[in-house]
């Protein structure tokens, strides 16, 4: 079902202390996962 | 000594290369063949196409990098195959001499990237037809300066017709266009003139999201989210119109004629587009030992390379079947002839294929780029490692097995930018060891928007040409 960001949603996408944490997690998933395909 | 030889210079070439010449290139031979002396770092195009990157950014010349890595480098277009035992060899033409090239070899990896077929929709491209393209920095560099040239009649109060997406019906790389899409969003409501712009969409996609691997589906909070919902809330937000299960048929001056699911026929308007041609494999001659074209041995008609992947399966079996996408990608009847990226036959599609009452087949053919082409790379040049100093082959990862990182860009200012971050494991779903009807891992599986993406996508435009140039701690960079 379409839905539209909320306001909410909107304010987390860009406020940037946020941001620089989600940063962070997402450097650390994308390196946790991606690594693992040189073991292959 | 062994002689290796390898085809292209992209993503997945370079990549192999890099890994070959660090691994091999003091005692073996290690040659790449490209008919372009640069490197292009594809992923930034979308930023040249709007005006906000410059071109040289986004490439670096080959050669000195190349001769750190003991590669030794050939500026020239490959155009015959010889793979029969006995005298194995690449002939190609010199860039700027025409001089014919020879190189021998022991083992070949054919990763030229795409043939961007353009033919294969009249009127379509930015050479002798109406619409434009950001797969090549020169079609890039041409889009721009047609956006600009737009955003100036739009300056003097024009309404125009924007339409981006896909330019044939077994198009693939919605991906990029996608991030065309909303950058073109982006700048032109920075501009202030984003009320002048009508915007569509117009995909070949079954669905909205899909991106030619069947959607991103996700878990968070217990609840499953797909992309589809996730880009419809984009476009929603964006004022950004949508068409899919739309096949591009044929492009005139300022209209493009469609066909869809229900095959039906109309036509769109438009001012300018940008329209993401079909990909076909390079067209190379292969040639047996008596002069004989063996093209069927080593090519599927598309031109893709054959490799160990299980051919010819209907959609619903193929979707059932993980291990019919090829693990090690070397040819069965050349065993020293292997491919990656683009270059590679799938096995199917991994979106469920539609062919309409017309008999035209709307199917996003498999995306094959960025990650995917990087890490197929690297697994072909270390399995031609393991033949040379062992002999036998360690290597191997399906699509089926793979997991792909992308982030899409949706603005790229740090301030106030914006992108979409997708982790997809596996690209291609495996129902056997997932089981779930997605054939996904969901707690892997991600997808998120927002500034901390725009960060992202420009630390690994920096982070990749750091890699890609092979400096320090290159190979502590995944692909």
């Amino acid at each position: 079902m379409q839905q539209e960001f909320s306001k909410s949603e909107k304010f987390w996408m860009n406020f940037k202390l946020y941001q620089l944490w989600r940063f962070i997690v997402l450097n650390i998933k994308i390196y946790t996962v991606a690594v693992q395909s040189k073991w292959h | 000594m062994a002689k290796i030889v390898v085809i292209g210079a992209g993503f997945a070439g370079h990549t192999t290369a890099l890994y070959l010449g660090s691994k091999l290139g003091r005692k073996h031979e290690v040659t790449v063949i490209s008919n372009r002396d640069v490197f292009g770092y594809v992923p930034s195009w979308v930023w040249v196409g709007v005006g906000h990157m410059k071109p040289e950014k986004t490439v670096f010349k080959l050669k000195s990098v190349y001769d750190r890595k003991h590669v030794k480098f050939v500026h020239a277009a490959a155009k015959e195959i010889h793979p029969e035992a006995g005298d194995q060899y690449v002939l190609g033409e010199e860039i700027g001499t025409g001089k014919e090239v020879r190189l021998d070899y022991d083992y070949l990896v054919i990763a030229p990237g795409p043939l961007l077929n353009f033919a294969g929709t009249p009127g379509l491209g930015p050479e002798g037809g109406f619409t434009h393209s950001i797969c090549s920095l020169p079609h890039a560099v041409k889009t721009r300066d047609a956006y600009l040239s737009l955003i100036e009649r739009m300056k003097k109060g024009e309404t125009v017709k924007i339409v981006v997406g896909t330019g044939h019906p077994g198009a693939t790389c919605q991906g990029a266009a996608f991030e065309y899409i909303v950058n073109v969003h982006k700048d032109l409501v920075k501009k202030g003139l984003r009320d002048k712009a009508d915007i569509l969409w117009l995909s070949n996609e079954p669905a909205l999201g899909d991106f030619g691997v069947n959607g991103v589906q996700i878990k968070r909070n217990g609840i499953v989210q797909k992309s589809e919902e996730f880009i419809q809330s984009v476009f929603k937000d964006h004022g950004i119109r949508y068409q899919v299960q739309t096949g591009v048929t044929k492009v005139e001056e300022g209209k493009i004629h469609w066909q869809n699911y229900e095959g039906e026929e109309g036509v769109t308007e438009f001012d300018f587009s940008m329209l993401i041609p079909q990909f076909k494999g390079q067209p190379f001659k292969y040639i047996g030992k008596d002069g004989s074209d063996i093209s069927a041995k080593l090519v599927n008609p598309a031109g893709f390379v054959l490799v160990d992947g299980k051919y010819g399966l209907p959609y619903p079996e193929l979707a059932r079947t993980p291990e019919a996408w090829p693990a090690q990608y070397n040819n069965p009847t050349y065993p020293n002839v292997f491919s990656a990226g683009i270059a590679f036959a799938p096995p199917g599609p991994i979106s469920k294929p539609f062919t309409n009452k017309n008999n035209i087949a709307i199917a996003p053919a498999p995306p094959r780029t960025g990650m995917v082409s990087g890490v197929i790379g690297r697994v072909v040049a270390m399995n031609i490692v393991d033949l040379i100093t062992t002999g036998k082959m360690t290597h191997s990862e399906r699509m089926t097995e793979m997991v792909a990182a992308c982030i899409a860009s949706m603005g790229d200012n740090l301030w106030d930018g914006n992108a979409v971050t997708i982790v997809m494991r596996p690209v291609v779903p495996d129902r056997k060891k997932y089981q779930n009807e997605y054939g996904r891992d969901l707690f892997t599986s991600h997808l998120e928007m927002g500034l901390s993406g725009a960060w992202m996508k420009f630390m690994l435009h920096y982070t990749f040409i750091w890699k890609f140039k092979a400096l320090l701690g290159w190979k502590l960079i995944p692909e």
